[in-house]
């Protein structure tokens, strides 16, 4: 039986781990860590006397609060051994938002989590969800990525992608730890029923404009919500360490991923790009683009997620695509097949 | 016959020309006929590996099949999916599990077509319809769009034209397509001239004329040409794939037929003083043909390099502008844009016989680089003796 512990849960990719993890019978008891009021739908988990979860409300970025939870009472009778590190989907990581000691809020986050799980004996497994989007993308309108693929370190990445990157190398470091077995899934666009998206640069977030650069369109690699818990799910059980992808069957170009989303975008020639980014920073938007101008908006890519099927027994289950919902309206929905 | 006797170092087996001075292009390959510098390293190497099987056949059962739907709208056949239980890990339905299946194309026989819809469907003849369909095939999942970009929908317009350049201006003549195997993983090697890559969108147009069912070659693309805007949308769409290492092996692991052109931009640098002599191959091709157990087709363009004959190539303006070559040719710059077009030469193309050195070598002998390097000489002496022997 495991006892695992999630944080961000009150987000949605969060929310679908808790509701897979829930009706694992492996797991005994989930631990489920938010930044804000525990969602509706934990009503049914929360219920009864001894219920199976638990929820606690915590500024995932900030020592005290982290420290404190790990040493209070309540964490030690949960006796966690299993850490699901379930990252923010929103712009946390920005250069709009307020750096937390001089890190970003994403990279914050995991060294935080990760000197915690390392100093407590009792936790043995770390399960993290990083991006795919960490990858160094070479020239080309799809480019087939696997985990050995070289990391953009490129200096002018956009600062949402560079929080990835950090947060990407803080566990990376880990993967050979001899007692904390180090988990790293790297997923592409998720995608959620209703035609929600995550983890992506540009695309996350409300729908609106977006900039796209001209002449090019690159091909997204999407994955769904569903298959994301299920490879959680997968790594939490299986007794291997290391970096895997995770990828749906579906690769679609950043147009039509647009399209579907209620986005629309804006083609700026390529050259103009950087010119965009320094203007929204001087006006005080959040950057989408980085001083690079953004290679995921030229460059795209899909996964090769051979590891992960052969050592995780992870293979997509869900479909995506365009169905017609109960008002009419065409929307971006998955489908197990 | 002179002897070579065995090498001394990696730099010998690069380039056995540069070992005794010989200068490239005049008659390269004949110093090398009849001698085998590694014979004996290689059957270290085979007795160490063993000899590696034929590549895994997968006969498909033959069912009637119908043209794809609509693009956008088309729901992929239902396929296996896996349970949560043969998830598992240690599971035996793992192997399966994880086993890439080819992706096929079904007979041009086996296509039943809907009426045509739309002026490009009509100005298409039917046998040309079946192929498209065929190829649609390739496309699996929801979207209208494979891994790599691939948009059948595209392809159907681009292959209006192209065809009607393949029979009307360049009168393309072709043979040897029963070397072309019909199902797997293979690597199609061939010379490359023109400025612009013509003689892959003959080979291409060619390919899926002669086979049956119809082969998508999907040729594989300098990066330089995947960071140019719409040129990048533009090649993906129609299937071809810019040249990383990750792309090649996940197209053969996935049994798509590749063209390579292994001499890479110089060969499209060649001036007319060098048309038709191959230079050096780059040998990536190989390491990813031995590892996929794919055998290597030797391919002959005749015409390419006729199409815009190169007499002077500025190297320093190229490399200020960051673009592969600056050529001075009859009609460019002279002309302006329309300058660079080829010339309406006749085009004709012959495929080898299939070198299998993965049966000999396996996947192991990718990791040997003098092995490799030996290899793509071989590679392109085949090409070059195929070239002098048809070009008349």
């Amino acid at each position: 039986m495991t006892r695992i512990l999630i944080t961000h849960a009150d987000e949605p990719i969060g929310r679908r781990i808790v509701k897979n993890l829930y009706h694992d019978p492996e797991v005994e008891i989930i631990f489920a860590l938010g930044s804000g009021p525990p969602p509706r739908k934990f009503d049914a988990y929360l219920a009864g006397s001894e219920p199976r979860v638990t929820y606690t409300r915590l500024d995932h970025a900030k020592h005290r609060p982290v420290h404190d939870l790990f040493h209070s009472a309540a964490f030690r009778a949960a006796d966690v051994d299993t850490v699901v590190y379930v990252p923010r989907h929103g712009a946390g990581a920005s250069a709009s938002t307020p750096l937390v000691g001089g890190l970003s809020e994403r990279t914050a986050e995991s060294r935080l989590l990760l000197q915690q799980c390392l100093e407590t004996r009792a936790i043995r497994n770390l399960v993290a969800i990083g991006s795919a989007f960490v990858y160094r993308l070479p020239p080309g309108n799809a480019n087939h990525l696997s985990e050995d693929s070289e990391l953009n370190f490129d200096p002018n990445v956009m600062p949402e992608v560079r929080a990835w990157i950090d947060s990407d190398m803080i566990f990376h470091n880990e993967v050979n730890n001899d007692r904390l077995r180090v988990v790293l899934l790297r997923v592409p666009t998720v995608v959620a029923a209703g035609g929600y998206v995550y983890l992506h640069p540009s695309l996350a977030g409300r729908p609106g404009s977006r900039v796209r650069a001209l002449g090019f369109d690159p091909i997204c690699a999407l994955v769904s919500d569903k298959d994301v818990a299920r490879a959680v799910r997968a790594a939490t059980r299986t007794p291997v360490s290391g970096i895997f992808n995770i990828a749906g069957e579906e690769a679609v170009p950043l147009s039509m991923l647009a399209r579907w989303t209620g986005h629309t975008t804006i083609p700026v020639p390529g050259p103009l790009l950087g010119l965009v980014d320094a203007t929204e920073r001087a006006l005080g938007i959040e950057s989408r683009l980085g001083a690079g101008g953004g290679a995921h908006l030229r460059y795209g890519f899909t996964l090769d997620t051979k590891r992960a099927a052969e050592e995780l027994g992870f293979r997509s289950q869900y479909r995506i695509g365009l169905a017609r919902a109960g008002d009419g309206a065409l929307r971006l929905e998955t489908a197990s097949v | 016959m002179s002897e070579i006797g065995p090498p001394q170092s990696v730099e010998d087996i690069a380039d056995p020309l540069a070992a005794q001075g010989r200068a490239l292009g005049h008659d390269p390959f004949d110093d090398l006929v009849g001698t085998d510098p590694l014979t004996e390293r290689l059957d270290q190497l085979e007795a160490r590996g063993g000899p590696e099987s034929r590549p895994r056949t997968r006969s498909a059962p033959r069912r009637k099949l119908t043209a794809a739907p609509p693009i956008g709208a088309r729901s992929s056949a239902p396929q296996k999916t896996a349970s949560p239980d043969e998830n598992r890990p240690g599971s035996d339905n793992l192997a399966r599990l994880t086993r890439r299946r080819w992706s096929t194309t079904p007979a041009r026989a086996e296509i039943e077509l809907p009426p045509p819809k739309g002026l490009i469907d009509r100005l298409l003849n039917p046998d040309e319809r079946r192929i498209l369909a065929a190829l649609a095939h390739l496309v699996e999942g929801e979207a209208p769009y494979d891994r790599f970009g691939y948009s059948p929908e595209v392809m159907k317009r681009t292959f209006l034209l192209f065809h009607t350049l393949y029979r009307l201006y360049f009168r393309v003549r072709s043979e040897g397509h029963e070397h072309i195997p019909a199902e797997g993983p293979a690597v199609l090697a061939g010379n490359h001239g023109g400025l612009l890559p013509f003689d892959a969108a003959m080979a291409v147009i060619d390919i899926a004329l002669e086979t049956d069912p119809p082969r998508l070659a999907r040729t594989i693309v300098d990066r330089w040409a995947g960071s140019l805007p719409w040129v990048n949308l533009f090649y993906a769409r129609v299937g071809q794939v810019v040249g990383t290492r990750e792309n090649f092996a996940k197209l053969l692991q996935d049994g798509q037929l590749l063209l390579v052109f292994p001499e890479g931009i110089e060969g499209i640098r060649k001036t007319i003083a060098h048309r038709y002599r191959l230079q050096a191959f780059r040998v990536g091709f190989i390491e990813n043909a031995l590892r996929a157990r794919a055998p290597i087709v030797p391919v002959a363009f005749i015409g390419s390099d006729d199409q815009s004959p190169i007499l002077f190539d500025i190297k320093p303006l190229a490399r200020s502008l960051g673009i592969p070559v600056a050529p001075i040719t009859p009609t460019f710059p002279w002309f302006g844009p329309l300058g660079l077009l080829p010339y309406p030469v006749s085009y004709r193309i012959v495929y080898g016989e299939p070198l299998r050195y993965h049966e000999r070598f396996g996947p192991d002998g990718a990791d040997d680089s003098r092995l490799v390097r030996y290899l793509a000489n071989q590679v392109r002496r085949a090409v070059q003796l195929l070239i002098d022997r048809n070009r008349q």
